[in-house]
């Protein structure tokens, strides 16, 4: 309301259509196009088949980005800001592509077991900072005792690799820890002193080293920080990936119409696109949306202000029914109506989105006189509502007192404009193919 | 008259549910294998109610339902089974699995947004084999072809006036009964609720004609997603039952493509968008398979007594017999069954 009263008092137009060109490959819709509309105003904009009233609606309801040119709602485009949601959107889904990304590169069926399957078998309770801890030893490629059936074994972090199984608790210790050495000293990379308390259990040569193979050791020094780079570049690819689409995606659709029509732009199709599936009354209930609060969760449970929400979306519904004339019509098929019930079911909808600005698409074609004349009086009421409604037309035929302003296109150029009476007795109006039309 | 006519078309459900809930009291067969049979049946009308979200109500065409009721199953298993270190209590890993595979199922939507009809069908459809190759080659995880086991009852370990749950669970089949049924009641509560609701009208709206719910305010992005996390939440619901009731997540097979289209059919024969015709569309597929055919089977065993080897059985025939029947229901109610008031329209209009 606020925002109303002040683009009233500082003269703004409510829609503000600047040097709008659109192109459709080679075809030119819509060229240079200007046009400015205030509130309360009734305008009409004229042209015959294919003069681009169409492309013009679509700019303004943000069905088509136009090529050249801005479309301005009180006085701010309609596309989306990048906001804060649109960021942690980014960086989270990229976080969850770089672990996917990672868990794939790493062989997360590795790691999985030696950060929560083998802690299993060692009997210990499992927690955060246990889990840290494997995780951390098993990219350091440390060894591991376990126990299994009453014998002790010197083990890789995950558990696959059985080096050594003896019976004796400390003598599986001391040999851990001499294989231990043995690995550490092989491992390139920057952490590669090895554990100091290691370096003198090694020391001891009272034990013999036992016979594991060269290439083992290797695997097991070496693999483990390749992993880790391999880990970490592909958290950092999956990362980049997954935000850099999220932010692709959100741009695509930066303009989408439902931002438009939440801004206040409502508009009905040249031909009504109505849910025929639904009843006439389901229809306006479906524009009404916003109206009734609460997310899914309130939904399932009914909280009361979704309820009041429902009741109140049902009179308004019936209200707007009563007012285009469809009261008795609420509970029937949207399929089952006729064109006249149809276009003004689209109106009804339209009104239902609480919109400023109505964009009416032919809203009189195919009518025979009676629909012509109902549709008309239902636009007299509208207008009185203070609604600002933009129309297009084929023809210029009908009463001048209740347009504000015409607005004449011929092959997507302006020719002309004005009140209708001076727009009918223009000369280019009359020389072009929309004069028949008179 | 006519009142009392609507009423009960409109609360139907709650007539079914009390005589489900008193049958195992009076049929006393209900008690033994049929009870795990019919059990299994009403996990599986879980499952189809999830994929009439998508495919009923949004329209959007999901060939892989049976990867969420997966994905519900194994995460259960994992929360629980005493092979992992969590080993969490049955309700708080049921709402975790139901959590992650909603989470699953948004992230399986944001990419696929822009997709409709067949093109959207193949990606769910790949999706739904990545999944069961992922769980049967990811041994360490998923425990491979064995499945992870045993998953324990719900209630192990808790016991109330003297029941210990968890025994009675696996003691008596019954117990497993009243619980799928109570979570059958509840998720058709939910779905009636939110058909009627906001969402359900926004889901519907998509569906009859994106550009004319966009220009409306209604977002095809949000409504979408909420379409997709909602089938999987409840397919996921499905899954944790299942697991919890064969005490082992199964093989992968039992996750595979197969699943998925033995459920869309169930949910096309009994009629898209309709919940009493979903269930109706699952009883008639899946119960004949899980309960009918072998009880036919035993007769003709019992009849045929004398014979040396039980030459004639029914079960060969059940795939044919599945076929003919839809072909036979396609032809002559391409509606479905029971369908939704405005899915009957849309077919029988385009006759008048």
């Amino acid at each position: 309301m606020n925002s109303k009263l002040s683009a009233k008092a500082s003269d703004i137009p409510i829609l503000d259509i600047d040097r709008v060109s659109m192109r459709f490959g080679g075809l030119v819709a819509v060229t240079d196009l200007d046009l400015d509309v205030s509130d309360g105003q009734f305008v009409v904009l004229a042209g015959s088949e294919g003069a681009g009233k169409t492309t013009v609606c679509d700019c303004i309801s943000g069905e088509c980005e136009p090529t050249n040119g801005s479309v301005r709602f009180r006085g701010r485009r309609l596309t989306r800001s990048f906001g804060p949601g649109v960021f942690w959107m980014a960086i989270s889904i990229g976080l969850i592509t770089g672990l996917l990304v990672a868990a794939a590169a790493v062989d997360i069926d590795r790691l999985w077991l030696a950060v929560v399957r083998r802690g299993m078998v060692f009997d210990r309770s499992f927690t955060f900072d246990s889990a840290r801890r494997r995780l951390r030893s098993y990219f350091r490629a440390e060894l591991a005792l376990d126990r299994l059936a009453g014998k002790w074994r010197v083990v890789s972090a995950d558990g696959r690799d059985v080096l050594v199984v003896c019976d004796d608790f400390e003598e599986a210790k001391s040999l851990k820890n001499q294989l231990q050495a043995a690995v550490t000293a092989r491992r390139i990379g920057p952490s590669t002193v090895p554990n100091t308390s290691d370096m003198a259990d090694a020391a001891e040569p009272s034990q013999r080293q036992p016979p594991i193979p060269d290439d083992t050791l290797n695997r097991l020094a070496a693999g483990k920080s390749r992993i880790r780079i391999r880990g970490w570049s592909a958290l950092l690819a999956g990362w980049i990936i997954g935000a850099t689409g999220v932010i692709v995606i959100w741009s695509r659709s930066r303009g989408s119409p439902h931002i438009a029509a939440r801004a206040g732009i409502a508009r009905t199709f040249q031909n009504p696109r109505l849910f025929e599936n639904m009843t006439v009354r389901e229809n306006v209930l479906v524009a009404l949306d916003r109206m009734i609060p609460g997310g899914s969760i309130a939904l399932l449970l009914r909280t009361p202000a979704n309820h009041r929400g429902e009741q109140h979306a049902h009179i308004k519904a019936n209200k707007i029914l009563k007012f285009v004339g469809l009261g008795s019509m609420a509970d029937h098929l949207a399929c089952d109506t006729s064109l006249l019930d149809r276009k003004r079911l689209e109106i009804a909808r339209a009104l239902a989105t609480d919109a400023d600005l109505i964009l009416l698409d032919e809203p009189m074609a195919g009518l025979d006189e009676k629909g012509v004349a109902v549709v008309m009086e239902l636009l007299h009421r509208m207008k009185d509502q203070g609604l600002t409604l933009l129309m297009t037309s084929g023809s210029l035929s009908f009463p001048s007192d209740i347009s504000d302003k015409v607005v004449v296109l011929d092959r997507g150029v302006k020719i002309a404009e004005g009140a209708l009476t001076n727009v009918r007795h223009d000369l280019r109006v009359k020389k072009r193919p929309v004069t028949n039309l008179l | 008259m006519s009142d009392v006519k609507n009423w009960f078309r409109e609360h139907w459900e709650i007539f079914a549910f009390v005589a489900l809930a008193l049958a195992p009291f009076g049929v006393s067969s209900l008690r033994g294998a049929l009870g795990g049979q019919v059990t299994i049946l009403f996990i599986y009308c879980i499952l189809a109610l999830g994929l009439n979200v998508m495919v009923g109500y949004t329209g959007l065409l999901h060939l892989g339902i049976a990867a969420f009721f997966g994905i519900g199953a194994y995460t259960m298993a994992i929360l629980t089974v005493p092979l992992f270190p969590f080993q969490m209590g049955w309700l708080a890993a049921t709402v975790l699995s139901i959590a992650v595979a909603a989470s699953i199922g948004f992230a399986l939507g944001t990419p696929t947004l822009r997709l409709r009809g067949d093109t959207l069908a193949v990606v769910t459809l790949g999706f739904g084999e990545f999944v069961t190759a992922s769980l049967r080659n990811l041994e360490q995880v998923t425990g491979g072809m064995k499945g992870l086991n045993p998953v324990p009852p719900p209630g192990a370990g808790v016991s109330i006036m003297n029941i210990d749950l968890g025994t009675a669970f696996v003691v008596d089949p019954r117990w497993f009964y009243f619980l799928t049924l109570s979570a059958l009641a509840g998720v058709v509560w939910a779905m009636k609720r939110l058909e009627n609701s906001r969402l359900g009208r926004a889901w519907v709206a998509v569906r009859e004609d994106a550009t004319a719910a966009a220009s409306l305010g209604i977002s095809a992005t949000q409504t979408k997603l909420s379409a997709f996390a909602m089938s999987a939440a409840v397919a996921a619901l499905a899954g944790c039952l299942y697991a919890a009731m064969l005490s082992t997540t199964a093989d992968p097979n039992a996750y595979s493509f197969n699943r998925s289209i033995m459920i869309l059919c169930a949910v096309i024969l009994g009629g898209l968008g309709s919940v009493l015709g979903t269930l109706v569309g699952v009883t008639i597929l899946v119960g004949f398979d899980t309960v009918i055919l072998p009880w036919i089977d035993t007769l003709l065993q019992q009849l045929l007594n004398h014979s040396p080897e039980g030459v004639l059985s029914f079960g060969g025939w059940r795939l044919a017999m599945v076929g003919l029947v839809l072909v036979m229901v396609m032809r002559f109610r391409p509606e479905g069954l029971i369908p939704s008031r405005q899915l009957a329209a849309e077919l029988r209009g385009g006759q008048q």
